[in-house]
C-alpha cells in the first residue's frame, strides 16, 4: 500500500495515574494509517476509541508510546511555531454539531478562525473569499456566512464543522462520530460529502463511530477496540466476511440489518472474555494471521485462527 | 384480532412565537392486541408528538389537540381530564423513554420508582410492592435484584437503567407500551439484549407495543407493522415485509436507499435525500415531500395526494399510485430488495378517508 502518514506505537492513555481509580482508557495500541485512506475505529462506548483520537491529535498528553506523523513525533517537545505548523496538518470534526460551534460567533468567524491564526489570508477580502469558497465546498452558500450557528439544522452545522476543519488545508482529519447525532437521511449527505472531499483533496481520515454499517461503507480498513485494546485490524471487506476475534464476531452479530427475513433468523453471539483462558506466561499481542489481517491473540490462538482460516 | 387502539385523524399543534406549528396533521392508525407497530421518520416528523399525545403528555398550552379521536378500547381519551388520565397513565398505557440517564429520578431508589405504580394503581402494601419490584428486576435480567432494588440510578450502567425503566413500565401489566427510541442511546450489543428482552416479555404478557425509532435495522427486528411518518403525516403504513420488500412511497424509498448495507460491497455514492424537512408552521401546499422528491409530479405541488390502498394492510399516500401517473423506477438499492407481494390488489384503490 501507499506510504505511512501516521504511525501509532504502543500508545497508552491512562487517567488518574497513581490513584486507586486509575483508568486505562487506551492500553498499548499500535497501528499505522496510510496516506489517502480512511481507517475506521469501532467499539462500544467506553472502549477508548474517542480517547485514541483525542490523544493522536494531542488534546491529551499520552501516558506512554509514540505517535509519528510523517515520521515526526507528535508528543515530543515542540516550540510554539512547530506546534502551530503541526496543528495545521491535523484537524478534527466533532460528534455534537450543537456543542462544538461557538454560539456567539458568526459562521464566517468560526470558519476563518484557523485562517486568522495561521495568517493564511493577506487581506479582509481574501479572507472572506476563502470563507465563501469553503461554504460552497461543503454545500452551503455565501448568504450563510453572516448567520449564527443556532440558525442551522444539525446536518448544516456538521457541514460548518467540516468547513472549519478544511480551512487550514489539513492532510489528516480525525472525525469523532461525525454523523451519530444526525438523522438517517442527513447522514448519507454528510458521508457523501466527506468521501467527495477525500477524492478531491487527497485527505486521510480516522473515522470513529459505533454505527458499523456506515463504518464499513466509508472505511478502507477497520480497527475494532475492546477495553482499551485493539483486538482486530483488517480491511473492511475482510472484517465482515472473516471476523476472527470472538469480540468482533459478537459485535457483528448484534447489528440489526434492515431486512426482516434475516432478522427473524438472527443468531446473536455473546462475548465472554473468559474464553481466551490466557495464562500468565502467554504472550498476548497483535499477530498477523493473514497478510494485512491482524488479531490480538496468544501463540496458541494464533495457530487456531490460522487453521480456522484455511478451512 | 382485537383492536385495542384506534387513532382517527389526530391533529396536534403548538403555539410558538414564530406561529402555530402543526406537528401532527391528521394521523390515523390502529393497533391490535399483542402487536408491535413501529413508527419511523426523521426528527421533527411528529412521531414523538404522536406517541406523547396518546398519553396526553404534551404540555398544554402551548400544545393543543386540534382535532381527531384516540379510542383506547373504544373509549375516547382526548376529552379526558388530567385526573382521569392519571388513572390510565402507568396503568393501562406505559412509556419507555429514550434517555435512561435523565428519565429516572436520581434522588429516588430504583426499587421505590418501580413500587410507585404498584402502590398507586394496584393498591399493594409497601412490603408486597417491594417483593414484586424484586421479581420485576429479576424478570428484566438484573443480577442480584434484592440488592439492586435499594440502589440509586447512578449505581446502574446505561443498559441496566434502561432495563429498570422497562421494569417500571411493565410493573402494572399495561395493555399498551409506548417505547420512544428505547435503544438509541445504547451500544449495539446492549441494544440487541434489550430488544430480545422486550420481545420475550411481550410474548409472555401479550402487551401491544408502539415502537418509535429511526433505525431501520431495529424496525426490521421488532416490528409486525410499520408506519412511516413525514411532516406530521403517515405517508406509508403496512406489514414489515410490505414496507421493506415492496415500498411504494418515494420517501420510504429514500430512507431505504440512504442506508449502506453491510451485505453488499458497493462503494457507490449513497442515495441521500436532498434538502431538509419542511417548516411545519407553514406546511407546503400539495405533497409535503415534493420539494425533496425527484419523482415529484406537477400535481404534487398543487394538491395533497390521497391515501391509496395496495393490499388489505398496505397503504401509501402518493400520487404515483394513481392510474394516470407515469410509471417510475425506484432507486437501484430499493429494486434489489423488491419482491412480488401475493396479497396485493390488482390495482391500488383510493381510500377517501384515512385508515
Amino acid at each position: 500500500m501507499a506510504e505511512k502518514l501516521l504511525e501509532i506505537k504502543n500508545l497508552k492513555q491512562h487517567f488518574n495515574v497513581g490513584k486507586s481509580n486509575m483508568v486505562k482508557a487506551v492500553d498499548g495500541i499500535t497501528f499505522d494509517i496510510y496516506k489517502g485512506e480512511t481507517l475506521g475505529l469501532v467499539g462500544e462506548s467506553g472502549c477508548g476509541k474517542s480517547t485514541t483520537g483525542r490523544t493522536i491529535i494531542r488534546l491529551y498528553n499520552a501516558t506512554d508510546g509514540q505517535v509519528l506523523f510523517n515520521g515526526e513525533n507528535v508528543h515530543g517537545k515542540k516550540s510554539n511555531n512547530q506546534l502551530k505548523a503541526f496543528n495545521r496538518k491535523m484537524q478534527m470534526i466533532f460528534q455534537d454539531p450543537y456543542a462544538s460551534l461557538n454560539p456567539r460567533m458568526t459562521v464566517a468567524d468560526i470558519i476563518a478562525e484557523g485562517i486568522d491564526i495561521h495568517g493564511l489570508a493577506k487581506s479582509k477580502t481574501e479572507r472572506m473569499e476563502r470563507v465563501y469558497e469553503l461554504l460552497e465546498t461543503v454545500g452551503l452558500n455565501k448568504e450563510h456566512a453572516n448567520r449564527y450557528p443556532h440558525e442551522f439544522s444539525g446536518g448544516q452545522r456538521q457541514r460548518i464543522g467540516i468547513a472549519r476543519a478544511l480551512a487550514v488545508e489539513p492532510e489528516f482529519i480525525i472525525a469523532d462520530e461525525p454523523i451519530s447525532a444526525l438523522d438517517v437521511s442527513i447522514q448519507a449527505q454528510v458521508v457523501n460529502l466527506m468521501k467527495k472531499l477525500q477524492r478531491e483533496k487527497g485527505l486521510t481520515y480516522l473515522f470513529i463511530a459505533h454505527d458499523l454499517s456506515m463504518v464499513k461503507y466509508i472505511s478502507d480498513r477497520i480497527g475494532v477496540m475492546y477495553f482499551g485494546k485493539l483486538v482486530e485490524l483488517t480491511t473492511a471487506e475482510e472484517l465482515y466476511s472473516n471476523p476472527l476475534h470472538p469480540y468482533t464476531q459478537s459485535l457483528l452479530s448484534a447489528i440489526p440489518l434492515p431486512d426482516p427475513e434475516s432478522e427473524r433468523t438472527r443468531q446473536r453471539k455473546t462475548y465472554d472474555p473468559a474464553v481466551h483462558q490466557y495464562s500468565a506466561d502467554d504472550k498476548v499481542e497483535m499477530r498477523e494471521v493473514r497478510p494485512g489481517h491482524f488479531v490480538y491473540c496468544s501463540e496458541k490462538e494464533f495457530a487456531q485462527y490460522q487453521k480456522e482460516y484455511k478451512s | 384480532m382485537e383492536k385495542i387502539l384506534e387513532v382517527k385523524d389526530l391533529k396536534v399543534s403548538f403555539q410558538t412565537y414564530g406561529g402555530t406549528v402543526q406537528a401532527v396533521r391528521g394521523v390515523s392508525f390502529d393497533l391490535h392486541k399483542g402487536e408491535t407497530l413501529a413508527i419511523v421518520g426523521e426528527s421533527g416528523s411528529g412521531k414523538s408528538v404522536t406517541s406523547q399525545t396518546l398519553m396526553k403528555l404534551i404540555p398544554m398550552p402551548p400544545g393543543q389537540i386540534t382535532g381527531g379521536e384516540i379510542l383506547f378500547y373504544g373509549d375516547d381519551i382526548v376529552p379526558k381530564s388530567e385526573k382521569e388520565m392519571e388513572n390510565i397513565r402507568g396503568k393501562d398505557i406505559s412509556m419507555i423513554f429514550q434517555d435512561p440517564m435523565t428519565s429516572l429520578n436520581p434522588t429516588m431508589k430504583v426499587g421505590n420508582q418501580i413500587m410507585e405504580g404498584l402502590i398507586k394503581h394496584q393498591g399493594l402494601s409497601k412490603a408486597d410492592a417491594k417483593k414484586r419490584a424484586i421479581k420485576l428486576l429479576e424478570l428484566v435480567g438484573i443480577p442480584m435484584p434484592d440488592k439492586r432494588v435499594n440502589q440509586y440510578p447512578h449505581e446502574f450502567s446505561g443498559g441496566m437503567r434502561q432495563r429498570a425503566m422497562i421494569a417500571i413500565a411493565l410493573a402494572t401489566n399495561p395493555k399498551l407500551l409506548i417505547a420512544d427510541e428505547p435503544t438509541t442511546a445504547l451500544d449495539v450489543t446492549i441494544q440487541a439484549q434489550i430488544l430480545e428482552l422486550m420481545k420475550e416479555l411481550q410474548a409472555k404478557m401479550d402487551t401491544s407495543i408502539i415502537f418509535i425509532t429511526h433505525d431501520l435495522g431495529v424496525v426490521a427486528n421488532v416490528a409486525d407493522r410499520v408506519a412511516v411518518m413525514y411532516a406530521g403525516q403517515i405517508v406509508e403504513i403496512g406489514t414489515v415485509d410490505e414496507i421493506f420488500y415492496d415500498p411504494k412511497h418515494p420517501y420510504t424509498w429514500g430512507l431505504l436507499a440512504s442506508m449502506p448495507s453491510v451485505d453488499n460491497d458497493t462503494k457507490d455514492e449513497l442515495a441521500a435525500i436532498p434538502g431538509t424537512p419542511p417548516d411545519l408552521t407553514n406546511p407546503p401546499i400539495g405533497d409535503a415531500f415534493a420539494a425533496r422528491n425527484k419523482y415529484a409530479l406537477a400535481i404534487d405541488y398543487e394538491e395533497e395526494p390521497p391515501m391509496f390502498q395496495i393490499s388489505e394492510t398496505h397503504f401509501a399516500k402518493t400520487w404515483l399510485l394513481h392510474p394516470d401517473a407515469p410509471h417510475v423506477e425506484p432507486p437501484e438499492a430499493v429494486k434489489l430488495r423488491q419482491r412480488q407481494m401475493s396479497s396485493n390488489f390488482d390495482k391500488p384503490i383510493i381510500v377517501k378517508e384515512g385508515i
